[in-house]
Parts: C-alpha cells; structure tokens; sequence
C-alpha cells in the first residue's frame, strides 16, 4: 500500500547567512489529518511553510506537495489553498473583489459554501482593503481558503485576531474541511485550538523536529500528578512501573508522578483501601512548556 | 517630598520625549540619505558643470542681437524660461538648468515626503511610531524638518559650486536659494496631501497635479506676456521673477518663502487634526465591487496599471500637446536665428530648423518620462512583494514568472499607449497652429523612443531579480545616466565611447531623419537579455515580506 502523504519534506534545510532557520526537516503529514504545527516563535515555523508553499527556496532538500515537487508552483498549489499568517490586501480592492480575484485566478472555488462562509465569519465585503482590522483581514483570507476545498489547506496562524466567537466558527470550519477528506496544515499557538481540532501534532525546537504524536500520546509521555488518600495501609509504591517522586503530603495521603498507563499503580494501591483518588493529566501548555524549555541549553 | 518626585519625573518624560524625537529625525534621515545625496550631486554637479564650461560652449556665438531675438520669442520662454542674463555664465547656467533642476528637486522633494510620511503610515508602520510618546503632528513635523534640511542643503551645495565656478555672489545665493525653495515648497506641498489623502497614491497624484499646474502657470506667464501675472501663483514663476544674475529681486523670494512656510503650517495644522492611518479625504468606507479585470493575472495586472498610467499620459500629454502648439513659433524663431541653430546643433539637438527637426528633437526626451514610468511600474511591483501584498497571489496555482510576465508586458503595452498618445497630441497641436506634420510622422517619431524606455524596463526587471530594493534607482539609470551623459560628454571633452554609452546617442530623430533599424534593434535585444537575466534571478530567489 503506496499512501501518498499531503505534505512530505526529506531533509529540508533553510539556512539565511549563518543562520540556520531549519536544519535538515523530515516531516510526512498524512492525508485527511488536522496536523497541528508548533513552536516557539523563531523555532522555523513560517519558514517551512514558506518552502512548501515555494516562497523561499531550500538551501538542501526537498518537499512535495502530493508528491508534486514544492517547487513546481503552478502544479502544487493546484491542491493546496493558504493563510499567511499576516495577511496583507490590495488597499484598494473591496472585500467582494479580493475573494473574487482569488477565486478566478485560484484552484477553483465553491461559491455557495463561500456565501455561507461569509456568513458565519460576518464579513463585510463592501469595504476596501485598507479599512479592515488584522481580524477580518484574516477572516478574508480563511473564507478564501476554506472555499477552494483544494485538499490541501496550509493555514499559518490563521486565529492569531480572531475573537473567541469567530474562533468557533474556526473550529467549525476545520471539522467540516476534514469530513470532507481535506488535509489541514496548522501552524498554531494557540493550544487549545490545537487540542480541539488536531490529529498529530509536530513540535519545532530550533529549526529542528523534536516530537511527532497525537495529543492523546503526548499525554501518555508526560507525567501526570496523582493524590491518593487511604484509610488501610500506606502502599509501598517504591516498585512501581511509571511512578516517580513519591511524596507524603499526610498520614493517610500520598502525591506522586505517573507516566504510561495507569494500572500497575492502581494494582499497588488497592490494599491501601482508597478513600479518593485524582489524576491531573498535563495540560498540553504544560507539555510544550516542557519541550520549548527542556533542551534550550 | 511628593513635589521633588513629582519634578523629576516630569524631567525623565521630557527628556525620553526629546531622545525619542531625535530616534524620529534619525528614522526619516536614514530613509531619504540616499536619495538626498543623489540629488543633491546632480543639482549642485549639474550647475558647476554649465557654468564652468560656458567660455567653451557658448562663448561668444551670442551677440546683443540674438539675445534680444530670443528674449522676445515666446516659445523659447514658454519650454525654458525668460532668458534674462546669458552674456553671464551664471545666467546662462540659470536659463540652461534652473527648470529641469527645480523639476527634478520638487519631483524628489515631493515623492519623499509623500514616502516617509503617508507611505509608512498606510504600510502601518506608524502606528507603533504614534503609539509613543510623539504626537502625529510632531512625528510629520520631524520628518519635514528632515526634508527641508537636505533640500536646503542641496541649495547650499549649489551655490557654492556656483560661486566656485566663479560667478557672482548674489547670484549664486539667489539660485541656490530658488532652487531649494521649490525643493521646499514642493516637500511641503507632498506633506500636506499626505495629510490629506488616506493613500500614498492619491497624495502622490495630488502632489503631482499641483505640479503640472506650476509648471503650466509659468510656461504660460512666459509665454503670454498679458498673462504674466500668473508667475506670481507658481514657485517655478516665482523663481523665474528672482532672475538671479540679472535684477536679482528679493520680493518674489520672500513671496515664495511665505507661501512655502504657510504650506508647511497647513500641513503640521492638518496633522494634528486627524486619525492615524487616515487623512481629511478619506475614500469611501464602502462601495459595490467592481469586478472587470479580476478574472486572470495579466487583467489583474492591467486593472492595477489602469488608473496611474491615466495620470502619466494627462501629463505627458498635455507637455507633448504644447509642444505641438508651439511648433510653428520655435522653428520659425529658429530658422530667422541660426546662432540658436548651431547652439542647439552643438548640444545634439540638429534640424530643429523645421518642425520635423523640432519634434524629433523633443520626441527624444519623451523616452524620460516614459523610462520612468516603465521602471517606476516594476518599483510598484517590488514594493508589493516587500509588503506582502503579493503573498495571496504567490500562493495561487500560477508562477513567479507568469506573474512576472504580466506585470512586465502591461508595463510595455502602458508605454506604448504613453508614447503613442504624446504623438497623436504632438499631431493635434501642431494641427491646430497649422504646422506641417503628418500623422504618421508624428506617430514614428513618438514610437521611435520606445527602445529607450523599454531598457528602462529592462534594467528595473533585472533589479528586481538581484536587487529588489533598488529597482527605481536601476531602472531610471538608462534615461536618467544615459541624458546626462550625452549633454555632458562633449562639452566636458570626454573620449568618444563614453558619450556612445548613453541610449539617447544611437536614437536617430524621427521623424526628421529615418529611424536607426540596427540600433533600436540592438536596444531592444539588451533589454531583452537584460529582462530575462532579471526574470532568472527572480524565479531562484527567495521572495521577500
């Protein structure tokens, strides 16, 4: 089974002056995935979407579009609709004109849906570009790109103005985009939506990938913090797989670390007679507090 | 103890609030350094170069009777100027190169400031600069103090090289004084309508008209002596009204000196008194969308050429309409004066005896201002591409170089129509004083300097390529190098191929002579290569923005 990847990069290498903005890339984003991209600013976010997208050439090695070559604009960006992440507009074009011209010139465009689109986003169309705010400036951008259905969306930040309201709308859209089968490509601060609305998650640390997994797995890596409170005996859980840091908070209360799957430790604790138990599973701002952090030295 | 704190820390604001202005006069400095130095060598280089080569130009081939002859022909002061002291080297310098000069500052003086000023606030990148501790006017205020400096200084180099030139010292201040006052006055004219305007184009434009309208109300006070009153409404009249070398009058400079300080009010009035990113003629907040145009890249292209090439071919024109006016004037005065016959000869202007010779001479500087145009379109281009505004367009199934051969063949099909229309209304003028000149002959000669031009386009595309921030500056090279170097070579007693490095030496004057076949063949072939060198470098470069 030959499964061809929307995005795939094979060490991509960026390098301006001496600065190596990305250092050697090898990322596959498989199709009908939300595919959340994260890192710190600086870490080469903007820069690989740059190559994808053919704005920036690589110092060495490849991407594909598809298995189209990144660099045969005319032909990738057939499948593929983006969001930069500071849009910028013709001043003079109105709305209705801008999502026209990208519409006509574009991969092709679902004027119904974009109708819709416009609704649900609550944009005027009648005013000209330079009398937008950053927020509906990018809500212009998103209707343009949602309203392609090319199967392939690269969005760079897209919610960075948006307001909570129209971030739902986002969210909605997303969803909708892959029941349909399209890719989305999510470069992404803002967590929570990357915890809503993604599959996988790679996680960029200096021009170089650090991590690929689903939420769900980061989760599993990282260490929960567990409070048990007994009534029986204290649990000897010095033996334990996945528990670490074993405090006495009391008597008859215990606080540890847990990473993996729970059961060995719920085996250990039950002749301790449980009174409560909770599991504070890391938030996903606390794991990639812990990757933007760890290794910084 | 409340009251000491108090003090010092009203001290610490004004003192940040004296560090930041200087960050804003050094933020404007190091965005018009360039362009000041550049202009400033020409306008004062220019000046010392006439005058210091008047004994072996002209010398004595003026006697008192040629003199009177062309002090009474309208049409010589109508495209030059009153000629009012050219036994003088200094008057002759004034009559020779005060125009072009005061066209040149003003045109600078007037895109600058509309640059720094509106440009950077509606590319946003006032909105940090007004969040500070500087008020909008104070920020527009700096900026101005900033232009006024290097146009003054300009001035300033000039009349030194004037006065080491050896010419009298009057006179010297005098022009000098001319010179960058129009500079100023234009500056202040540019600022005002950014403050007007929202947009940098609509300012520019404005700024632009107003020029035409000077230029015109001192040809035509020139010219029509009952109409003379109407130099005292333009900066370029009011220069005219100084004659440095000659009378020397102080009022009409202390007329162009108020008029100059009360624009410069008005704009730092007008400043104070509206939003950031907005101006006193904002465009409508809304409008139904008009959609012709916008269905493939070079209608795109041609929709966003539309509007500016309307306001190039209304000025060019209308220069190119009176020309033909004054077709019957000139070569009549010429033909009855032939000291001015072999001057213009002498400078490379022959046969302006007739009207044929008349207008091929004048068709030759029409590859000014449409080289400019050509390279000022792909300047327009690069800034779209810095300011992201391209990006959207980038990231559609369509080329680098597609995008790039629209914009570059909409650029060529705009000169084309700016040539052809300075022809056709060269044509109509000289149809209406009755002068001989055929249609097609008009057209030829209007047409011949299009190789000119289109190395201009050449060379912005190259730079555009390899070195997108100096696509302006590369493309006007051909035109603006090129005429300089073709006036001075010979009289500066250069070898013979630096003069054949200039365009305008090969460009046969059509329609007095046929046209040079080989060599506006060999034109069009280097831009051509240039071009396509430029579009290579812009397919393998990282875009920017």
């Amino acid at each position: 089974m030959n499964v061809v990847a929307a995005i795939r990069t094979a060490a991509l290498t960026k390098h301006y002056g001496s600065v190596q903005a990305l250092d050697g890339l090898d990322l596959t984003v498989p199709v009908g995935q939300v595919f959340g991209f994260l890192g710190p600013n600086g870490a080469g976010k903007s820069t690989t979407i740059r190559l994808l997208l053919g704005l920036a050439r690589p110092t060495a090695g490849r991407a594909w579009i598809f298995d189209t070559d990144a660099a045969d604009v005319a032909a990738a960006h057939r499948s593929l609709a983006h969001v930069p992440a500071d849009v910028a507009l013709w001043p003079a074009l109105t709305g209705a004109e801008i999502l026209e011209l990208l519409g006509r010139v574009g991969p092709g465009v679902d004027r119904a849906y974009r109708g819709e689109l416009v609704d649900r986003f609550a944009v005027d169309l009648s005013k000209p570009g330079r009398a937008y705010s950053t927020g509906n400036r990018q809500k212009l951008a998103l209707i343009a790109a949602f309203a392609t259905r090319a199967p392939l969306l690269v969005l760079d930040e897209p919610t960075s103005g948006l307001d909570p309201l129209m971030e739902r709308e986002f969210q909605a859209a997303v969803a909708q985009a892959r029941e349909r089968g399209q890719t989305v490509f999510l470069s992404s601060h803002q967590l929570a939506e990357v915890e809503a609305v993604c599959d996988q998650v790679a996680i960029l640390r200096a021009g170089r990938l650090v991590e690929v997994a689903s939420v769900a797995q980061l989760r599993r890596l990282h260490r929960s913090q567990v409070e048990v409170t007994f009534t029986g005996p204290p649990p000897d859980l010095s033996k334990v797989a996945g528990v670490d840091v074993v405090q006495h908070v009391g008597p008859a209360q215990l606080r540890f670390t847990l990473t993996g799957p729970p059961a060995p430790a719920l085996r250990a604790l039950a002749e301790a007679e449980v009174e409560a138990v909770r599991i504070n599973e890391p938030t996903l701002e606390e794991i990639f507090l812990n990757y933007y952090t760890q290794e910084s030295r | 103890m409340t009251a000491v704190d108090a003090v010092a820390g009203r001290g610490d604001v004004r003192y940040a609030r004296h560090v930041g202005g200087q960050a804003v006069i050094g933020l404007a400095w190091r965005q018009v350094r360039r362009g000041a130095l550049i202009v400033t060598a020409i306008v004062a280089g220019m000046s010392a170069m006439v005058a210091g080569t008047y004994a072996s130009t002209v010398g004595d081939a003026l006697d008192t009777a040629a003199l009177v002859a062309l002090a009474e022909n309208p049409a010589i002061r109508t495209l030059f100027g009153d000629p009012v002291a050219l036994d003088d080297p200094g008057g002759f310098t004034v009559w020779r190169t005060g125009m072009v000069l005061g066209v040149l500052l003003s045109v600078w003086g007037l895109l600058t400031a509309t640059r720094v000023t509106r440009g950077e606030e509606d590319a946003g990148r006032w909105d940090l600069l007004a969040a500070g501790r500087i008020p909008v006017a104070s920020i527009v205020a700096r900026h101005m103090a900033v232009l006024t400096g290097t146009i003054m200084a300009a001035g300033l180099a000039t009349a030194v090289a004037l006065l080491a030139a050896g010419t009298a010292v009057s006179g010297a201040v005098l022009h000098g004084a001319c010179l960058a006052l129009i500079g100023l006055y234009f500056a202040a004219v540019g600022t005002l309508t950014a403050q007007l305007f929202a947009t940098r184009g609509a300012a520019t434009g404005a700024a632009v008209a107003l020029l035409g309208a000077a230029l015109l109300a001192r040809m035509i006070g020139d010219g029509v002596e009952a109409l003379g009153w109407l130099r005292w409404l333009s900066p370029f009249g009011l220069a005219a009204l100084v004659q440095p070398y000659a009378a020397d009058r102080i009022l009409p400079l202390t007329v162009l000196v108020a008029t100059t300080a009360a624009l410069a009010a008005a704009a730092l009035v007008v400043a104070g008194r509206r939003d950031v990113r907005s101006g006193w003629l904002a465009p409508p907040v809304e409008r139904a969308p008009r959609l012709w145009l916008l269905g493939s890249v070079p209608g795109f292209a041609a929709r966003r050429l539309a509007r500016p090439l309307l306001g190039w071919a209304a000025g060019v024109g209308a220069y190119y309409l009176l020309i033909g006016l004054l077709a019957v004037s000139m070569t009549k005065f010429l033909t009855d004066n032939s000291h001015f016959t072999n001057l213009a000869a002498q400078a490379g202007f022959a046969g302006l005896g007739s009207v044929e010779g008349y207008v091929a001479a004048l068709f030759a500087l029409l590859a000014i201002p449409v080289g400019i145009f050509a390279s000022a379109r792909i300047a327009v281009t690069a800034t779209d591409e810095a300011n992201r505004r391209l990006t959207l367009l980038y990231a559609q199934p369509v080329t680098r170089v597609r995008l790039l051969v629209a914009d570059v063949a909409v650029t060529a099909m705009g000169a084309v129509l700016l040539a052809v229309n300075a022809g056709v209304l060269t044509w109509v003028g000289c149809a209406v004083v009755d002068a001989p000149l055929a249609f097609d002959a008009a057209l030829a000669g209007a047409v011949n300097v299009l190789p000119v031009a289109l190395l201009c386009l050449g060379a912005a595309v190259l730079a555009l390529g390899w070195a997108p921030r100096a696509v302006a500056l590369v493309g006007a090279l051909p035109v603006a190098a090129g005429f300089v170097l073709n006036v001075l070579a010979d009289s500066t007693g250069a070898p013979p191929w630096v003069g054949r490095l200039s365009p305008f030496r090969h460009l046969a004057p059509v329609p007095d002579l046929p046209p040079d076949w080989r060599a506006a063949a060999a034109m069009l072939a280097t831009a051509a290569t240039l071009a396509v060198l430029g579009a290579i470098g812009y397919r393998r470069r990282d875009l920017r923005g």
